[in-house]
């Protein structure tokens, strides 16, 4: 980490200290949107921490906005999930838009504005390719058609990125993605979801009924969908294990806390409990390890697609394990106090952001695919 | 050892699945969402005589004993194991009248008690980390032919709808339960607190100021291995609560996967899917082998803390486990609370998942299971 990482990751603590901590209880309990924190962000530009300095964002770095996610993951997964679902969807724009849409596209989060990443659909979940929502060329314009639903910030965002198909016949290959600015004719927002965690970061349901959306809104060609939101995805998983990382953190040290409380300095913890706790620390050290790794990856311009899928999978599992235990070991403690929460919000991240079994898909093709090049002999000069 | 039921025993557990069909599952959700204790139920629940089958002698009801109880527990929660909790709680306080108690207690109370007429509620936690340690702890000082009670229970369930309590309170050496009535002078029930799950069984602390009892509340005498003992028995009975809701769970996963298309298939071809439900499956059978074998040592009189701390001890680690995996199945749908209005429900995974989290709890010493465990490794 350098200095200005060190200054940033301590800004971010700072605000997640004054601004995330004290109001992520009241929004879990009441499951609204976290509004507040938009004009909270608004000084800070955070929202922007993506976007490119030549478009007037913050241009950090992946493992810098890795490090200011971890934190939002410390203080609220859910707050950091909207953070992380409208910088996903900016990314969709930076892959494959042009210069017009990139300048679009981003303008609102230099305002805090919001963006949201429609994939998801009623009969197209973990098969992204088995969707019914159509595209249909009308002079200058597509017209869209049909229903989205789980879609982070679906309800707040001010732009989408919008997947419907411009050739359904050929399925994941006929797939486009579109810019759609939220409050155009035809955009029928629903209802926010009731969800177990993460229950202040908006889920809705919408649907798109004839509506008209300008032929320069297409982002890349028709047909590049699918490579779009993969590799979208790709750059999105590290960031969710980013927030999974903090989540585990986080509910070990108020883990620690309790035990502190419960145990005089003269009763120190036994070593069954003492090694409970070692335990998770190795498992979120191990996870954020894996995090960084693929954010250096990306940074360096290498391949990161298994590393990616491996860090989404591992630091969620790691978050789900941590809090579990956790919530054992604090026993009624837990269970009646704020601290559910983190198992509440871990159990989702397992399912968002492509559910680890289509992360294991991911990682199980790359690790079976054959070897690229022949393995250079090892016995030679042996003899 | 047989794991076959006797007759009178099948027949308990089909009447705990009718009585859930009908008492539980219309109004469990709402029960869940507003923190409701259902009252009226009770009565109904001793009428179907599920509240005395930890006190086979008094309650005359065929079949009665703890594999029986542990059945209608695992059969009730299926449905809505805050009820069984609720349960479990009263029926402790029963068994331990009943095994402890004298024949005035047993009078006084039991009958009560399996008639409905009385709740029980038990209390052993407090703020330190084991009772009797801490600036809070329930001390117990002899005062004339009696005692004077003063300190704070933590995290009682059946606080404050209870008629009677049975409260461990230090005496010099160790842990003494007394029967304490509801209102007793001095005795008073904290706020309800609010919990994660098994949402229909209040949970409150209990606080003595200056609360005098007399010799004939003691239960159990000076026998220091009585609370030890009722807390492992409770771990039996919890633990049958949590694989009601994992086979609960598991069914409704399995539905879910046979109607769920994705790449063309219902998802339960998958391969992925089949072993997520077959581990959920073992995992939940191993444990309730394991619960089957503890609760018949139990109805036998046989010793049995090792293999009830087994119990608790394999459920840490697969209890939650097992919801954690079905909701996986379901993906979107396992983490509503409230069914999308574009969806068809029922969809009682997030709600399970909240209720399995309370019954693997570690409300014990931090060395319990594992080192009563290790003891009995020869």
């Amino acid at each position: 980490m350098n200095p200005e990482q060190a200054a940033v990751r301590q800004s971010a603590k700072e605000f997640v200290a004054g601004n995330i901590i004290p109001y992520a209880e009241y929004y879990d309990k009441s499951g609204d949107f976290h509004a507040y924190l938009l004009e909270a962000t608004r000084t800070t530009g955070i929202f922007a921490m993506a976007v490119p300095t030549e478009y007037g964002g913050l241009g950090y770095c992946p493992l810098t906005q890795a490090l200011v996610l971890e934190e939002w993951g410390y203080g609220c997964a859910a707050m950091g999930t909207t953070l992380s679902a409208s910088i996903l969807s900016m990314e969709a724009v930076l892959i494959a838009g042009n210069e017009d849409q990139k300048r679009r596209f981003c303008k609102p989060m230099l305002e805090a504005g919001l963006g949201a990443f429609a994939l998801t659909e009623p009969a197209a979940g973990s098969d992204a390719s088995a969707g019914v929502a159509i595209a249909v060329k009308s002079g200058n314009d597509y017209i869209l058609n049909g229903p989205k639903c789980w879609i982070t910030n679906g309800g707040v965002a001010s732009v989408y990125v919008v997947f419907a198909a411009t050739d359904p016949a050929r399925g994941a290959k006929g797939l486009s993605a579109f810019i759609v600015e939220r409050g155009l004719p035809g955009f029928i927002p629903g209802d926010r979801e009731e969800k177990l965690g993460l229950r202040s970061s908006n889920t809705s349901f919408f649907f798109l009924k004839d509506v008209r959306v300008p032929a320069a809104n297409l982002l890349g060609q028709e047909g590049d969908g699918m490579k779009i939101a993969m590799e979208t995805l790709d750059i999105a998983r590290p960031a969710i294990g980013a927030l999974a990382v903090g989540l585990a953190q986080r509910c070990l040290d108020e883990c620690v806390k309790h035990l502190r409380r419960r145990f005089p300095a003269k009763s120190f913890p036994g070593e069954t409990l003492q090694f409970e706790l070692a335990d998770m620390q190795i498992e979120i050290e191990g996870a954020r390890q894996a995090q960084h790794h693929t954010m250096a990856l990306r940074e360096a311009k290498l391949p990161f697609t298994k590393e990616s899928a491996v860090a989404k999978t591992l630091c969620t599992a790691v978050a789900m394990n941590v809090t579990s235990r956790a919530m054992r070991l604090m026993g009624s403690h837990a269970y009646t106090s704020e601290f559910g929460k983190f198992m509440r919000d871990a159990k989702v991240m397992q399912i968002y952001e492509g559910t680890n079994q289509i992360q294991r898909l991911v990682i199980a093709r790359s690790v079976l695919a054959p070897p690229r090049a022949a393995a250079p002999a090892t016995t030679a000069g042996k003899k | 050892m047989t794991y076959s039921l006797t007759e009178p025993q099948q027949i308990l557990g089909q009447r705990a699945r009718e009585f859930a069909f009908e008492f539980l599952d219309p109004i469990l959700a709402d029960l869940d969402r507003g923190q409701i204790f259902p009252k009226a139920l009770i009565g109904r629940l001793a009428a179907h005589d599920f509240l005395g089958l930890m006190v086979p002698k008094q309650s005359g009801v065929p079949g009665a004993g703890f594999v029986s109880h542990i059945e209608v527990v695992q059969a009730l929660s299926r449905s809505c194991p805050a009820i069984a909790s609720v349960i479990n709680n009263h029926a402790l306080v029963a068994y331990a009248i009943a095994h402890w108690g004298c024949e005035s207690q047993k009078n006084a109370y039991l009958p009560a008690m399996i008639k409905g007429e009385k709740l029980g509620a038990i209390a052993v936690q407090e703020e330190g980390p084991i009772p009797g340690d801490g600036p809070a702890a329930l001390l117990a000082v002899p005062q004339g032919s009696g005692f004077i009670l003063n300190g704070t229970k933590t995290f009682v369930r059946n606080a404050g709808v209870a008629d009677v309590y049975l409260v461990f309170a230090t005496i010099q050496s160790g842990l003494t339960g007394f029967v304490v009535d509801a209102g007793t002078a001095g005795l008073s029930v904290g706020p309800r607190l609010e919990t994660m799950g098994l949402r229909a069984c209040p949970v409150a602390d209990l606080s003595f100021k200056n609360v005098a009892v007399s010799e004939t509340t003691v239960v159990g005498g000076e026998d220091p291995s009585v609370a030890g003992q009722l807390l492992s028995i409770g771990a039996v009975a919890e633990a049958a609560q949590t694989v009601g809701i994992a086979r609960a769970a598991v069914s409704h996963a399995a539905e879910y996967a046979k109607r769920r298309v994705q790449f063309r298939h219902p998802i339960a071809r998958l391969q992925a899917i089949q072993t997520l439900l077959a581990e959920i499956v073992t995992d939940s059978h191993m444990a309730w082998l394991g619960i089957r074998h503890a609760a018949q040592l139990i109805e036998d009189g046989a010793p049995f803390e090792a293999e009830a701390a087994m119990v608790k001890l394999f459920l840490g680690r697969f209890g939650s486990k097992m919801l954690i995996d079905a909701i996986q199945i379901e993906g979107g749908m396992g983490i509503c609370e409230v069914v999308p209005k574009h969806i068809s429900g029922p969809l009682p995974l997030a709600r399970m998942f909240r209720d399995i989290a309370g019954t693997t709890l570690l409300d014990a010493p931090d060395d319990f299971p594992d080192k009563v465990v290790a003891a009995a490794v020869s």
